[in-house]
């Protein structure tokens, strides 16, 4: 688990801009400590929130678009993943 | 690597505008997140990226196009270590969505069955998963890991663990006991008990590999004139037979006195050492000091 502290600076981000970004639910923190921490996962993703915004141009309205279809990309990617290998599975099984 | 205008697709006369624009539209096409299933993905976005890097610079793009730097140095790893979507495969994260496939999931098609069954399958086995595996240490008698011995711990949760120490254990040694960890949170079987070998240190005795090493303190004369000695061994002592005129360091090899594993049993090594009485001994002095050495009786004489 990371800190905030740790989390801004590795994401190289102010405070302000992680608070709107929690607020609008991109970056889910744990929350279940007084802290909030943060994974690695949260890093990546707040890695790829600021390539989409400062190298892509994507403003926030896009930017809620694209991180909810990716995740919902991801889903099926594992629905499918999930699917084939159950399908592996039975071919060997039968 | 490449010319960075070319990677860019831009001419060598384009603004920063136009380089901006051109990299921004690679980058839309060709970042690693937008293309999950494309594993090249990575090496071409960060080959735009490097180009980028280095003519969106003014003062490297001025250094680049005099000929001064090269494009090489422009190859650095992308700022973040990974990609999102290396973690975004993974389970149990707040991020899932299955709202891309829920209407296929719960239909009567063969993906829903083939979800089904790989869910069932995961379902089974997490109820058949094994109970974790739990860690102790036993501190060990050095003549306990020598010999082998039974010990008994006693669990911090209650409960005691019987430890068969075969012998011969190592220090840092870890013995696995099967089914006697944690009790599976399902119907699998428990995990292991794990416990490290801690081995105390013995008075006199130390452990080289098989081998078992002691300094053995003898008398002047047993050193002069050799003698027989009582030696202590792992096993109890043995008689020892001192060879005449032995010197402290020198080194006596009792076979198969060390330690016995399946591998054979080592040796112990007993380094003489001679030691010189404590008290005043009027008889010894005045006998040596009648004594006159040979003149080849020089220890110091390499010196």
């Amino acid at each position: 688990m990371i800190n905030e502290r740790d989390f801004l600076e590795r994401a190289h981000l102010d405070r302000a801009t992680l608070e709107v970004w929690v607020h609008e639910a991109w970056i889910c923190p744990d929350c279940s400590a007084p802290e909030r921490a943060y994974t690695e996962m949260d890093l990546a993703r707040a890695n790829l929130i600021h390539d989409l915004k400062h190298n892509m141009g994507v403003n926030d309205e896009g930017l809620d678009v694209i991180l909810h279809l990716i995740d919902q990309m991801h889903g099926l990617r594992k629905a499918l993943a999930e699917a084939l290998a159950s399908l592996r599975d039975g071919g060997t099984r039968a | 690597m490449k010319d960075p205008y070319e990677v860019l697709g831009v001419a060598k006369t384009a603004t920063p505008e136009e380089i901006r624009k051109a990299y921004r539209q690679l980058a839309k096409k060709l970042h690693p997140d937008l293309n999950p299933g494309d594993k090249h993905a990575e090496e071409r976005f960060k080959e735009v990226s490097a180009a980028n890097d280095l003519i969106s610079d003014p003062d490297k793009r001025r250094r680049y196009d005099s000929g001064e730097i090269d494009a090489s140095g422009a190859e650095k790893p992308p700022p973040q270590g990974r990609y999102y979507r290396e973690y975004a495969s993974g389970a149990g994260h707040p991020y899932e969505s299955a709202e891309g496939y829920a209407d296929f999931a719960e239909g009567n098609d063969i993906f829903a069955e083939l979800l089904r069954r790989s869910r069932e399958q995961q379902r089974e086995q997490m109820r058949r998963a094994p109970g974790a595996d739990l860690h102790y240490e036993l501190q060990v008698p050095f003549l306990d890991a020598v010999n082998g011995a039974v010990k008994t711990i006693t669990l911090p949760q209650g409960g005691t663990l019987e430890v068969n120490i075969p012998s011969g254990v190592e220090d840092g040694q870890v013995l696995r006991l099967r089914g006697k960890g944690a009790p599976a949170p399902g119907e699998g079987p428990p995990g292991d008990a794990l416990v490290q070998i801690v081995v105390e240190p013995h008075r006199f005795f130390t452990r080289d590999g098989d081998d078992i090493l002691l300094e053995l303190p003898i008398t002047v004369k047993e050193a002069a004139i050799g003698g027989e000695v009582r030696a202590p061994t792992t096993t109890g002592g043995v008689m020892l037979k001192i060879p005449k005129r032995s010197s402290t360091g020198d080194t006596l090899r009792l076979k198969g006195k060390g330690v016995k594993t399946r591998r054979g049993a080592g040796d112990e090594l007993v380094r003489l050492k001679v030691v010189m009485p404590k008290e005043p001994d009027a008889e010894l002095d005045s006998f040596l000091a009648g004594w006159t050495p040979p003149a080849s009786y020089d220890p110091r004489k390499e010196m």
